[in-house]
């Protein structure tokens, strides 16, 4: 695989990505995610477990976001 | 100042500026392409009557009336004794009546368990599609209860959620501007018409069905099965109740010449004397009859010996009946009928009668509260259908045609419906009589006219009922499936609805314009059904119908094709009619007085001659708008002919007609038409048409004929007429441009052209159709020549450079539903019940090859590209803990869901899924991949004319043939197509479009190749990209005076090129100048969504089917592909033997099975067991050995020792169990062998192997089993 886990400096929050080979364990039990909000583009975070609507508006279906990491593909 | 309304006027021309201002500032108005909307009218409309306008769901209620129950009867069969005895009259049963009074449907929203949401408690169709849920809403029924004679008592009880039609008047965007819907994440030009049903976009197709309240006269020989003297002769009829129901009623000619009457009812068969439905309906006698029936005494119908004598007849033999009143009739008709009926005991049998009639008989004139004259009214029609009939046995009028346009109307999605909705109603009512019953039974024998009765029965009895109708239609919606104890007066069960697909913007819309003939006539054998007959002139497109099964039974409206969906005015008409001098006496000579009829019901009769006046005067009055005449109405004239149809008038105002616009001469009005008039109407097609004195309509235009799909094709008249047709099925699989909203869809897999282009060669229609909104194809520039070889056969070359330029890029998107829960994830679960979740479970350590893919949360990132079996999804098990509310984790394992696909893809969205009620953690997300499809070798194209092709190379650009401005085509197609194959039968351009040929005469075999109207559209849209405007390629603005290569030649020629369209190109490689000049333009060309990354099958090994050992077939699978007899036939011939070996053996189910060469059988050897047996002997004894091998010569030459090593095992030794004969005592230890029961044997040793296909033992054993055995000889 070429692609290199890259890791946005200022996105502190995030921890989850393992980019250190072999095996890590999660660090927080339940890091919360942040989503986004089908209807009020609201973001919304969110843990595990955590009933799934919109903070604001009570709107039931969320998007997850673009991921941060760089993503680079082969063009071949 | 106000604001200018949205402009609603097209033409041909591109419209950039306009169209991309309305895609930034959607309007805020009104829409800009109101055709469009129009085009699906009939399903919004016919879904809208149900509640507004005509309120068909109200009429059926009123048709459903009270069903009343009575109670058990609470005497012991002692006590019974015992009055009778004392000759006291029977106690009298409580009777519970119930109804409904009123039924409401509420728009889609939040249940009210969610307390989540505040501002807008709406739910949109974006979310249902979103969540893979049901757009629906609530359905409330008023009940209404009554006990004996008490106050009623009502209750507001809910049906359940039934789904709701997009844009109907119960869906939140039925009035929204362009600029709501695009708020709302739909399309800007949404139309609505469907149904979401678990996301998926269903729609209730159109049928086809009879003609309603027309009797037709029909012969059909399967009449005769019905009975004894039964003929196959029959009247039928469809009465349309107001609420859309039907009923078929049939009269039957019996070869006596007597009449019965056929109804079927909850799919029984019954059969009446007619005579006994005449005499039950009005108070007669048979002097009445028999003068109504054949005209009074001084009438020409008396003349008529045929019909008279009959009619003395069929009054003769009802004496045997001796029921003469209409009392007695109506007594005897309820006494036969009370058990089919459902109605309570205690009904007297004449009333049972009253309920058979207003039920059964001719409902359309009566079906609630009839009244005398309503009866009147059925009498009357039915006296006219028993004279067609003998009319049609005598031969004096023809057989209607049922399969022609004339006699059929559109059986609507909402209708349908709402058929649906009433019958579950009524069958709930019904449900109530044996809960009741049950209740009564449970409480000792208690009362309706109990106390208790009074508070349980909404408890105990409703409660106990099934009240859950929005079930089962979200179950028809969702399967097509009919569930129905009366079968609704239709022929199938299945296949009602489908889904909308959304592959491009053509296929589309062309389901809305569907209309399905019923899937019973597809298994019919003959063709006669599938036909194109000359009534579906302007109504059924001729081109427009798909090729192979169901050819002629799918067909599409005609793009100004109208269906009427709701009932006109019609109220004052027949006192018009009888000022016109409409009377009442008629006989049953027709040359001397014909029928009036207003849909279905008889207004009158007059003499022939008034019948045509009349016929004229209404159509002027109606086109001209004056005596309020709808314009709307179907005026069906049928004059007299001799043995034609039978003549008269019928007037068609309600709705499910079809209905056309033509213009009206005699005031150059507008007039519709509709089916049933049109065969005896003067329609002329083009001016030249016209006939002075005797037409009296003329076509607004040819094209009017075509669907919305043909009239895409550009010059179709210039086509061989299949072309045309293998067009507009090619142009609904193109991959275009299902849409602008595609980030809010969840189709499972959705195609999009992302290139797409406006054509250059277009006719107006394109831009009233808004289709710029919904490209599907690019413009390309088309070289015809024979170059590289690598273009045979309908194989086209790509300029490389074009592809790199983007040339026909598409992509695909697929919609995934990854759920947790093996169980229906729709349902809404409590906290208990989740087991899984999202995520890593906590503590577990994480490898890092999984958070390439996923993310903290469980789920993948955004984004990656994802292949074969890479993890995009993690979850673990969890147990609900109630102390702490949360989910705990106990054993620490992560699981992983994995992308199953074998072609790679991108992560293009996620959906995190969340329920109605708003408190439930992720149990199902939805991801979108998406598959870039940029086109490759093997890949289909077609242009707009059939033409299809599959592109052979990416030829490189410098070696690309130039023109001397250095064009460069983007495609080469090959001209050898040409000569041989443009034959056109028919020159006539009207006739050339239609596939007449085509479809009544399957033996004309139609090549592959060029069409004409390519040709000129490569021509038009050279001259169109020179001059830089769009070309009108409207079919039929050409004639052989005014030729369409003329017209487009001068523009060439304006532009500076060749008048004919051809120029002068160079080669590629050598440079230099073809001899020939090269036919080189502009066309506009589709990309197929057939692609080879979908098709191709490879195969070397792989599963094998378990039962013969040989590969598994279908694609998906991994399985190979068949070689079949005509493949093994021509190995055969070629005398490509090993070939055939490796094909048909090896790499089938070829294997190494043992076989004894005395008794030739595979079945009867078997492994000898070592251990006690020769084996360790032999180890001890090694001279015993060697006599063993020696007694085995034949295991050990040649290739044979190692096999038998091979397969013998570690033993070694197989034998013939029988050829062996049991061991003796005198027997050497040596010769004996063992089975696996110890038992020794002695002999049955030659034995080999053979190569031999699995099957062939297989085939051994399936005999054996019969008791057959096989023997083979073994040489060699």
């Amino acid at each position: 695989m070429s692609r290199e886990a890259y890791q946005v400096p200022s996105m502190g929050g995030q921890s989850g990505f393992g980019n250190e080979g072999g095996f890590s364990s999660m660090a927080v039990d339940s890091p919360s995610v942040v989503y986004l909000c089908g209807e009020c583009s609201a973001r919304v975070p969110l843990k595990r477990g955590d009933q799934i609507r919109c903070k604001d508006c009570g709107h039931r279906v969320l998007y997850k976001e673009r991921t941060k990491r760089m993503v680079q593909f082969e063009a071949r | 100042m106000a604001p200018v309304p949205t402009d609603t006027q097209w033409s041909v021309e591109f419209d950039t500026l306009r169209r991309e201002n309305l895609f930034k500032n959607p309007p805020k108005d009104q829409t800009a392409y109101p055709t469009l909307a129009e085009s699906i009218k009939p399903h919004i409309d016919s879904f809208n009557q149900l509640f507004g306008g005509s309120k068909i769901l109200e009429e059926g209620l009123k048709d459903i009336g009270i069903k009343s129950f009575l109670d058990g009867e609470n005497e012991t069969p002692e006590q019974k004794k015992t009055r009778i005895a004392e000759g006291r009259r029977a106690p009298k049963r409580n009777r519970l009546n119930v109804r409904v009074t009123e039924v409401f449907l509420d728009k889609p929203t939040l249940p009210p368990t969610n307390k989540f949401s505040h501002k807008n408690r709406s739910i949109y169709p974006s979310e249902c599609r979103e969540r893979h849920s049901t757009y629906r809403g609530k359905l409330r029924a008023r009940l209404e209860y009554q006990i004996n004679n008490g106050d009623w008592m009502e209750s507001v009880r809910e049906l359940g959620q039934v789904p709701i039609m997009m844009r109907t008047n119960r869906c939140h965007l039925e009035k929204a501007t362009p600029e709501d819907l695009v708020t709302h994440k739909e399309e800007s030009e949404e139309l609505g018409g469907y149904f979401i049903v678990n996301g998926n976009e269903k729609l209730v197709r159109m049928l086809i069905v009879g003609k309603r309240n027309y009797p037709m006269s029909i012969i059909r020989g399967s009449f005769v099965k019905r009975g004894h003297t039964y003929t196959k002769f029959g009247v039928q009829i469809r009465s349309v109740r107001p609420d859309q129901t039907s009923q078929t009623n049939v009269l039957h000619y019996l070869s006596d010449g007597n009449v019965t009457f056929r109804f079927s009812w909850r799919k029984n068969e019954f059969l009446v004397p007619v005579m006994m439905i005449l005499k039950a309906l009005v108070e007669t006698n048979d002097r009445e009859i028999f003068e109504t029936l054949v005209g009074s005494v001084t009438s020409k119908g008396m003349k008529n010996t045929f019909v008279t004598d009959r009619v003395e007849l069929l009054l003769r033999t009802y004496q045997a009946y001796n029921k003469h009143s209409r009392y007695d009739c109506r007594a005897h008709l309820g006494k036969c009928f009370r058990p089919v009926l459902g109605v309570p005991a205690d009904m007297s049998d004449e009333d049972v009668g009253t309920e058979f009639l207003r039920k059964v008989v001719l409902p359309h004139l009566g079906n609630q509260n009839v009244t005398e004259t309503q009866d009147y009214d059925k009498f009357k029609m039915i006296i006219f259908m028993i004279r067609k009939l003998y009319a049609l046995v005598a031969g004096d009028c023809a057989p209607d045609n049922p399969d022609a346009v004339s006699n059929q109307e559109i059986l609507l999605g909402g209708f349908l419906y709402g058929m649906i909705l009433k019958e579950r109603i009524e069958e709930w009512l019904r449900s109530f009589g044996p809960i009741a019953r049950d209740w009564s039974i449970r409480n000792g024998g208690a009362t309706f006219s109990d106390p208790s009765f009074e508070r349980d029965f909404l408890s105990k009895i409703v409660k106990r009922s099934n009240e859950n109708i929005g079930n089962a239609l979200e179950y028809f919606l969702s399967t097509g499936n009919l569930v129905s104890p009366t079968g609704l007066d239709l022929q199938q069960t299945s296949g009602y609805t489908v889904i909308a697909e959304k592959i491009n913007f053509y296929r589309f819309i062309s389901h809305f314009r569907m209309i399905h003939r019923g899937s019973f006539f597809a298994q019919l054998k003959t063709t006669t059904v599938r036909k194109l007959l000359p009534e579906s002139w302007g109504f059924l497109c001729p081109v427009h119908t798909p090729d192979g099964s169901p050819c002629g039974l799918l067909n599409h409206l005609a793009h100004k094709c109208l269906i009427a969906t709701d009932n006109l005015e019609v109220s004052h008409l027949p006192k018009i009619l009888v000022q016109l001098g409409v009377r009442a006496e008629s006989s049953v000579a027709t040359d001397d007085s014909v029928v009036v009829q207003l849909d279905g019901r008889i207004i009158g009769f007059c003499s022939p001659k008034q019948a045509q006046q009349i016929h004229d005067t209404l159509r002027y009055w109606k086109v001209s708008g004056t005596n309020d005449i709808p314009r709307g109405l179907e005026i069906g004239y049928v004059p007299n002919t001799n043995g034609g149809q039978y003549p008269g008038i019928y007037m068609f105002s309600q709705s499910s007609r079809m209905y056309r616009p033509v213009k009206y001469l005699a005031n150059d009005g507008l007039d519709f038409v509709g089916p049933f008039e049109q065969p005896f109407m003067e329609i002329a097609c083009l001016q030249s048409d016209l006939i002075a004195g005797l037409s009296t309509h003329i076509e607004y235009t040819p094209t009017n004929i075509l669907s919305i799909v043909a009239n895409m094709t550009p010059f179709s008249d210039y086509n061989q007429s299949p072309r045309n047709m293998y067009q507009c099925q090619m142009s609904k699989q193109t991959m275009g441009t299902p849409g602008t909203s595609i980030a809010y869809r969840t189709d499972n897999k959705l195609y999009r052209l992302q290139t797409g282009q406006t054509p250059v060669v277009r006719p107006p229609l394109y831009n009233a159709y808004g289709l710029d909104n919904f490209p599907n194809g690019m413009n390309a520039i088309v070289a015809i020549i024979s170059y590289t070889g690598y273009d045979m056969d309908d194989a086209m070359i790509i300029n490389k450079s074009s592809h790199e330029r983007g040339f026909g890029h598409g992509t695909i998107y697929k919609t995934k539903v990854h759920t947790l829960s093996e169980r229906d994830s729709r349902r809404s679960k409590s906290k208990r019940e989740v087991t899984k979740l999202f995520g890593f479970a906590p503590g577990d350590e994480v490898r890092a090859e999984a958070k390439a893919f996923i993310d903290s949360d469980g789920l993948p990132h955004v984004g990656v590209r994802v292949k074969e079996g890479d993890k995009i999804a993690a979850y673990h098990n969890v147990r609900y803990d109630a102390a702490s509310d949360s989910y705990v984790n106990v054993d620490g394992v992560t699981h992983f869901l994995k992308y199953k696909d074998a072609e790679a893809g991108y992560i293009e969205s996620l959906r995190i899924m969340g329920s109605e009620n708003g408190n439930e953690p992720a149990q199902s997300i939805s991801v979108k991949y998406r598959i870039p499809r940029k086109p490759i070798i093997g890949d289909k194209f077609s242009s707009r004319h059939g033409q299809k092709g599959v592109c052979s190379q990416l030829w490189p650009a410098v070696d690309m043939p130039f023109s001397e401005s250095g064009m460069q085509p983007d495609l080469i197609i090959n001209p050898h197509a040409f000569p041989s194959r443009m034959c056109n039968k028919i020159n006539t351009p009207l006739l050339s479009i239609s596939p007449y040929l085509r479809r009544n005469n399957l033996a004309n075999s139609i090549h592959p190749g060029m069409t004409i109207a390519q040709m000129i559209e490569s021509m038009a849209g050279k001259a169109g990209a020179l001059h830089g405007h769009p070309q009108d390629c409207t079919p039929f603005q050409f004639s052989e005076e005014n030729t369409a290569t003329d017209y487009f030649g001068h523009q060439l020629r304006k532009a500076g090129y060749n008048y004919y369209g051809n120029e002068p190109l160079y080669s590629g490689i050598t440079g230099r100048e073809f001899a020939a000049d090269i036919y080189m333009g502009v066309v506009y060309y589709q990309r197929l969504r057939h692609m080879v990354n979908d098709k191709f099958q490879v195969r070397t090994t792989g599963p094998v089917n378990a039962l013969t050992g040989q590969p598994v077939k279908g694609r998906a699978k991994g399985g190979g592909i068949r070689v079949g007899e005509m493949e093994r036939d021509s190995l055969i011939a070629h005398g490509a033997a090993f070939l055939l070996q490796d094909r048909l053996m090896n790499c089938s189910d070829a294997q190494h099975a043992w076989i004894c060469r005395d008794c030739g059988s595979f079945l009867s050897t078997q492994v000898a067991v070592s251990g006690s047996g020769a084996s360790r002997r032999a180890a001890v004894n090694p001279g015993a050995a060697a006599a063993a091998a020696k007694a085995a010569p034949n295991q050990k030459h040649g290739s044979g020792a190692t096999t038998v090593g091979a397969l013998g095992g570690n033993a070694g030794i197989v034998r013939c169990r029988r050829c062996a004969r049991s061991a003796t005592f005198s027997d050497s230890r040596a010769e004996a062998w063992e089975d696996g029961d110890g038992l020794r044997f002695v002999g049955g040793d030659n034995v080999t192997v053979v190569a031999v296909p699995g099957v062939l033992r297989f085939l051994d054993v399936e005999l054996a089993a019969m008791g057959i055995r096989m023997k083979f000889w073994v040489d060699n």
